[in-house]
């Protein structure tokens, strides 16, 4: 049963305060005194620093803060520990913070900035990922031997590698008929959420109150704890309202320089970036990638062998990429049946900007490689590419790629209803064609908590780690508590985003609120529940089990009539025992991958709670000019059973949109010097709403045994991985050939339909 | 170099000294106090800090506020009547056609504007009408509804 009627229109919470311009994002906020913060960027690419003096910038007047890696703990961070706070030595890609002021105006920091003293001395700079591997190339970290990392292998450039393998891949080519390569590159995204990124931090004796626009606001705190050597409970985190993440504001940003800056001007300082700044400084950028896929398969149609060669560009540090070899290797595999497997993977080292988690980090790039590919494997054998997906995509309790055995899935209901929904077989202009790609991403099970509490009147307040950049938290977690509870959604507000305040959680990351946050705050409003019964139990002189909770009463079960209002038992206990939930419970455990062995391996390979898409759209390609346009999309997720509809089907639009933008538009040009030529949206083009095709959307609602609440998955990420991979097929079925370089440009179209291409 | 110019901003007058070459935008939220709207681009592409300068619609990052003197801004905190939501917002609301809410408000002036003008566009009217307001979260679909809604219920 749905936990939402389908006529019940539930507005977020937070709806108003978006609405009327009252909701305040970082920027909005001003405290008393406040000092505006600037940093210092490398500006090159690979340097040793020679000489930095801030001796001028510190008399600049009105300037109340200059800092530099000398005025901060030496401690390094990341997944791999290779970044400091200020660059010491060496800068390594052309966003490094070298300095940062703090100051009463914009102009005053502006001055202090200028008149910081640094040269450099110019080292060889490392942006292409098969020189980066080769023998003899200069090295972006010299020391990193040294550096903290937890199982990676220390080999020149490459940061952290994968290998993956399950049967015989050689015996496996030896059996087909036909063995098929391809070669795809991707160039770098960015998350691009609309509002850039800020930060204000203000100190109270010795402790730090930070208002940030993190999507995780937790691991921001620890970042601020790691680097500036201060206990958790010294250090509070609150992130107000936030314009969008996409990724692009996890991990731990800024937070610390701005509280290091605060703590010595003794004032308030805010951060706020510009869009140049967004695009150029943070370690979250999608990173580009080289692809390189072999498979074997009989002229059937079985696959009987695929081997794979990854190259991530993971930028000059390691914010939260370590896993992404993985993660990549697993979606160059994809959600196919094959036995014998052979795949490597390397996050290289290079001299750009760091690369990290955006909206379903490595997936996009790698399935538009995969489903390209498999869509020549499908014509080489004269197969339909989406019988042949049909053929050779995962069911449930079927075996896959690592050797997982799949509970209850819904990818050929995804394939099935994503080409329904498009019309597949329609009569189609010349100029028009349908492509269809299918995806898979993973859940990510971990830790979380939450607090429930019911008042006087019987109103809620859930107060929780969860965090909400846009995603929904705001809705699904009062349904959730709501349906525990037999109220209403609308009767609890939510206190979230505050790490003095509420329990831990993981924050917007991995798409994993409703699986986490959400077992939380079922388990903390159950225990409301208990507390409920056994109130309306003494009054209706009842045994506590038969006491049911719906549409806002308790009653005895079979006897609607025998009834107290939660208003009226919530009074009660506001004079006794207080309606108190506290709930985190055990997260589900990770499956084991059988038969599949793996170096470098990040426990990634048996994947809990996978969710599978199948997207199809129709384009018009312009021939003339290369242009193409989406006319329509059909997009069919299994994210398990769907709490809240309308956040679950925005999230599929803004995905798709999103791969819509990766496919076509959106891509990072570098120099040769590895400084980004277009950090601005009137190069790096977002797609608009006159872009915008119509977007169905449908639900495969498997029931996901031992996963999220109600049989749920999460949803978030998986729109953003199969749209590019679906437009690439449809264009190529009107170019003859996959365009061979994301994104595909018109001109790299219009190349491609000339017989050229930058592969 | 600053300036004593009166801007009239949602029908209240304010006097504010302002730098000739401040824009719109910066006064709006400093001087005045009116954070609704955002900034996120600072180059006219994203839409986030639209403004209304007598009903037309104008990205207040790249006008200057002494440019905006002797005419009437509203910004989004001028768009609510006292009764209650504009049917704008109620319908966004609704639909679903907010997610992080920092492209909103701009999304209901550059619709104000459009439907003040043009009380019942086509489907294509709006997404042209709209294209020049960035959102990265909906996708546009709920936007679009939500549009066309309003018009209909005009």
């Amino acid at each position: 049963m749905p936990l939402l009627t389908e006529s019940k229109v539930f507005i977020r919470p937070d709806g108003p305060d978006k609405v009327t311009g009252s909701g305040r994002y970082v920027a909005d906020i001003t405290l008393t005194g406040m000092l505006t913060a600037k940093f210092l960027y490398a500006g090159i690419s690979h340097a040793e620093i020679i000489r930095l003096d801030v001796s001028a910038a510190r008399r600049v007047p009105g300037v109340l803060a200059v800092l530099t890696h000398e005025d901060v703990p030496e401690r390094r961070f990341g997944s791999i520990a290779d970044r400091t706070l200020f660059a010491k030595d060496v800068v390594r890609f052309e966003g490094e913070v070298v300095a940062a002021v703090a100051a009463i105006d914009a102009e005053a920091a502006q001055k202090a900035l200028d008149a910081v003293v640094v040269e450099y001395k110019p080292l060889q700079v490392v942006t292409d990922l098969e020189e980066a591997i080769a023998d003899g190339a200069p090295l972006v970290h010299e020391g990193w031997a040294d550096y903290e990392a937890a199982n990676v292998e220390r080999n020149g450039n490459v940061a952290s590698f994968t290998s993956m393998t399950r049967g015989d891949v050689e015996k496996g080519m030896a059996q087909a008929d036909h063995v098929v390569f391809g070669r795809y590159v991707a160039d770098a995204t960015h998350a691009a959420p609309i509002e850039p990124r800020g930060v204000l931090a203000q100190w109270e004796g010795d402790r730090v109150t930070i208002w940030s626009s993190t999507q995780v606001p937790f691991q921001a705190r620890d970042g601020v704890c790691e680097t500036l050597d201060l206990p958790t409970n010294r250090v509070r985190i609150i992130v107000p309202h936030m314009g969008g993440g996409f990724g692009g504001k996890c991990g731990f940003h800024y937070e610390a320089h701005v509280a290091a800056l605060a703590r010595v001007a003794r004032r308030p300082v805010r951060l706020v970036f510009s869009r140049r700044e967004e695009f150029i400084a943070p370690d979250r950028r999608r990173e580009g990638m080289i692809i390189e896929i072999t498979t074997g398969l009989k002229s059937d149609g079985t696959l009987t062998a695929r081997r794979v060669r990854v190259l991530l560009d993971n930028g000059a540090y390691s914010a939260d990429s370590s896993f992404f070899p993985h993660m990549a290797a697993m979606h160059t595999l994809g959600p196919y049946k094959i036995d014998n497997i052979h795949a490597e993977a390397f996050s290289i080292y290079t001299n750009h900007q760091p690369s990290g988690s955006v909206r379903a980090p490595t997936a996009p790039q790698t399935c538009w490689a995969l489903e390209s590919h498999t869509d020549e494997l499908a014509a080489v054998v004269g197969m339909d590419p989406v019988a042949f997906r049909q053929q050779n995509c995962i069911d449930t309790g079927e075996t896959g790629v690592a050797g997982q055995v799949y509970d209850e899935i819904g990818l050929q209901e995804c394939i099935r209803e994503a080409v329904s929904g498009i019309d597949y077989g329609q009569d189609l202009e010349d100029d028009e064609a349908i492509g269809v790609a299918v995806g898979w991403w993973p859940s990510f099970p971990g830790a979380s908590g939450a607090f429930v509490k019911i008042d006087r009147d019987g109103k809620g307040v859930i107060t929780t780690g969860a965090q909400e950049c846009g995603t929904g938290s705001v809705m699904t977690l009062p349904i959730l508590a709501a349906a525990e509870l037999g109220m209403e959604p609308e009767d609890f507000e939510l206190v979230y985003q505050d790490t003095s305040v509420a329990p831990y959680d993981e924050g917007a990351t991995g798409s994993q609120t409703i699986l986490n946050n959400g077992r939380a705050t079922v388990e903390a409003a159950r225990q409301i529940a208990v507390q409920l019964k056994n109130l309306a139990a003494k009054k209706l002189e009842a045994s506590p089990d038969d006491i049911v909770l719906a549409d806002g009463r308790a009653h005895v079960a079979g006897s609607p009539e025998s009834a107290v209002s939660i208003v009226e038992l919530a009074g009660v206990a506001a004079g006794g025992e207080l309606l108190l939930g506290k709930g985190s419970g055990t997260p589900p455990e990770y499956p084991s991958a059988v038969g599949v062995a793996c170096v470098g391996d990040q426990g990634l390979s048996g994947w809990a709670g996978p969710q599978f898409s199948c997207h199809a759209v129709k384009i018009r390609l312009d021939r003339e000019t290369g242009v193409v346009r989406v006319l329509d999309v059909s997009a069919a997720h299994d994210s398990g059973v769907i709490i809240n509809p309308i956040g679950a089907s925005g999230q599929v639009e803004g995905g798709v949109m999103m791969g819509i933008g990766q496919a076509l538009t959106e891509g990072t040009v570098y120099d040769e010097d590895g400084a980004q030529k277009n950090p601005a949206f009137l190069d790096y083009k977002l797609q608009t709403m006159a872009d915008a095709p119509p977007i169905r959307v449908h639900f495969a609602e498997v029931h996901t045994p031992n996963m999220g609440p109600h049989g749920s998955k999460p949803i978030a990420e998986a729109p953003n991985v199969a749209t590019a991979a679906a437009i690439s097929n449809a264009i190529t079925k009107l170019t003859g050939q996959p365009v061979p370089r994301l994104p595909m440009t018109a001109q790299r179209v219009w190349e491609t339909m000339r017989g050229g291409g930058d592969g | 170099m600053t300036e004593p110019i009166t801007l009239t901003v949602n029908g209240l007058d304010y006097p504010v000294d302002v730098d000739m070459g401040r824009n719109l935008l910066s006064v709006l939220r400093t001087e005045i106090g009116l954070t609704g709207t955002k900034e996120g681009c600072d180059d006219s592409e994203c839409g986030a800090c639209m403004v209304l300068l007598d009903d037309q619609p104008v990205n207040s990052c790249s006008y200057l506020a002494l440019q905006a003197e002797g005419k009437s801004v509203t910004t989004i905190e001028g768009v609510m009547p006292a009764d209650g939501l504009h049917a704008i917002q109620r319908s966004l609301l609704e639909e679903g056609g907010v997610q992080c809410g920092f492209c909103t408000p701009g999304i209901i002036m550059s619709t104000r504007a459009l439907l003040d003008g043009n009380p019942s566009p086509s489907e294509e009217e709006i997404r042209i009408g709209l294209s020049g307001n960035l959102c990265r979260c909906t996708g546009y679909a709920k936007i679009l509804a939500a549009v066309i809604r309003t018009a209909s219920d005009n």
